[in-house]
């Protein structure tokens, strides 16, 4: 079921694979010459980690996981410039080959259909920006797979330090306003939404599900702008799914065709990939199979220091005002403490401006340490009383890793 | 605002090119840089069929950031999913020397 259907290739171009970018080579926004290999590294804090930086269009030097597909991460430095994280810095994560280049935006089209509607539709994006009332949200993006470099003992797959997150105020449609005027039938049960970016040879396309509760739930958004400009190009230009609180799989990019439909959806991206075990902690002995999953659903509790890094050195007998973010996967956080002692004594941090229970929120605490070695620690709890754990959780996927992180200081 | 571009936006008014503000996206057109890491040579005979199999779809950074503990059933089931998920055109006797090339050069069978 769900044959992906796309708009006309004329209103697209797409790159993917040698021919793909030879036949690519054309187009002349920014001269080949723009990308002469940088020679700018840096290190990720585990084995094989050294990465390269380089600006792809519309992005600063990114730390680069993969160049093709695009998979582009933040630089960890950047969560302490502000609560809200700049677009020319957000993170980007494909799954395939075929992403599209070029796309003129007002002319992009989402098709509504599926077999549980009663009126199929096309929508064009100027159509979505001015007959439908917007709202804005601001709210966390976060990689299912952020921080996966940094499980123990190490699993496969996209070796990511802490970069792959940010939190941008995103504007677009409820998506149940949409869904509303494609007439949903009672027998309803998931909703599949699919992108402009496609396989190279047919297989695998990119398409996630929700369930029709949640997708009808009033937060789950058709985003059009990001931080009051249009989206990035690499950030899913013109028009990108958001779901507040959920793992950034399910925000799919230059969203073309959303399903609504009468059965759960079982494509490769939701079985067997991204699941995590089916239990509590989403987690198991390392080293071990879970016995059965469910698709990666909310984030859990996170929370870092920004303001200094491990291996920092600080003035002794001087105050330093300690910086950080904390995030959950929608109910808020509530509480943030702070060890400077390795997690054997804790104090209350003061939490910044609320700028929505799914954004990144604020928290400072002074610190005037005596010569000597510290181990930072910060652990945020939400409004539900969940928070983070002291020991890193393992699961074979290397998802939802939330441990209390520990900064290691000298005071000099 | 420029003579040049008070004309252009006349010009593009009269053509129905724009768009009142709260509607128009624009459009973007994007290029992408080259590949920042290429396949490790080797004399093993699934280094070519890598390179023809493997980095015709994705990059090189997939197979060389994997952690150097990667076990050979890794990339067994890697390449068996690029196959059987995304119709990746590989012979099936390629498949087990790509396989070798694979974890004899980024994963735990490779040289200490």
């Amino acid at each position: 079921m769900h044959r992906p259907e796309h708009p006309p290739l004329s209103r697209r171009r797409f790159v993917g694979g040698a021919a793909g970018l030879l036949a690519g080579a054309g187009l002349a926004s920014i001269g080949r010459g723009a990308f002469a290999q940088s020679s700018a590294t840096m290190e990720q804090p585990f084995v094989n980690g050294r990465r390269n930086l380089v600006a792809f269009p519309e992005k600063r030097p990114l730390i680069v996981l993969t160049t093709r597909p695009p998979q582009l991460e933040t630089p960890f430095e950047v969560f302490n410039e502000g609560l809200i994280t700049p677009n020319d810095a957000f993170f980007v994560r494909y799954h395939n080959a075929g992403i599209p280049t070029s796309i003129d935006g007002d002319r992009h089209v989402i098709k509504i259909g599926g077999n549980a509607v009663g009126k199929p539709f096309e929508l064009t994006i100027a159509d979505l920006r001015t007959q439908f009332k917007p709202v804005e949200i601001v709210a966390v993006n976060q990689c299912s797979g952020n921080s996966r470099g940094l499980f123990n003992p190490r699993v496969t797959g996209g070796q990511l330090g802490n970069g792959a997150m940010g939190n941008a105020r995103w504007l677009g449609v409820p998506l149940k306003d949409v869904l509303a005027q494609a007439e949903p039938k009672n027998s309803a049960r998931q909703v599949t939404f699919n992108g402009l970016d496609i396989a190279l040879f047919g297989g695998g396309d990119f398409v996630k599900a929700l369930n029709v509760g949640h997708a009808m739930d009033g937060e789950v958004m058709l985003a059009y702008q990001m931080n009051g400009a249009d989206i990035p190009m690499l950030n899913g230009f013109p028009v990108k799914l958001i779901v507040p609180g959920y793992y950034g799989t399910y925000w799919v990019k230059h969203l073309s065709e959303i399903e609504v439909i009468d059965q759960e959806f079982e494509g490769f991206w939701m079985k067997p990939a991204y699941r995590v075990p089916d239990n509590d902690c989403a987690c198991v002995e390392p080293g071990t199979t879970p016995a059965a999953t469910r698709p990666i659903g909310r984030f859990n509790v996170r929370s870092f220091i920004t303001s200094v890094a491990d291996g920092a050195r600080l003035a002794a007998g001087r105050e330093t005002v300690v910086r950080g973010i904390a995030f959950d996967g929608g109910q808020g956080i509530r509480e943030v403490a702070y060890s400077t002692d390795g997690g054997q004594s804790w104090r209350g941090a003061r939490l910044g401006a609320d700028m929505g229970r799914y954004s990144f929120r604020e928290f400072t605490f002074g610190f005037t340490p005596d010569k000597g070695g510290y181990d930072l620690r910060v652990r945020a709890w939400n409004r539900s009383g969940q928070s983070q754990p002291m020991e890193a959780l393992w699961q074979p996927a290397g998802y939802m890793r939330n441990v209390v992180e520990s900064v290691k200081v000298t005071a000099v | 605002m420029s003579v040049q571009r008070t004309a252009l936006l006349a010009m593009a008014l009269a053509l129905g090119m724009v768009c009142a503000a709260p509607a128009c996206a624009g459009s973007k057109n994007i290029e992408l840089p080259p590949d920042g890491v290429q396949l490790k040579p080797s004399a093993l005979p699934g280094y070519a069929k890598a390179q023809a199999a493997c980095v015709a779809c994705h990059s090189a950074e997939y197979m060389l950031y994997q952690p150097p503990t990667a076990p050979r059933p890794y990339w067994d089931a890697m390449v068996k999913r690029m196959k059987g998920v995304f119709k990746a055109p590989i012979d099936d006797a390629d498949m087990p020397l790509i396989v070798d090339y694979l974890a004899r050069t980024y994963g735990s069978e490779q040289p200490k």
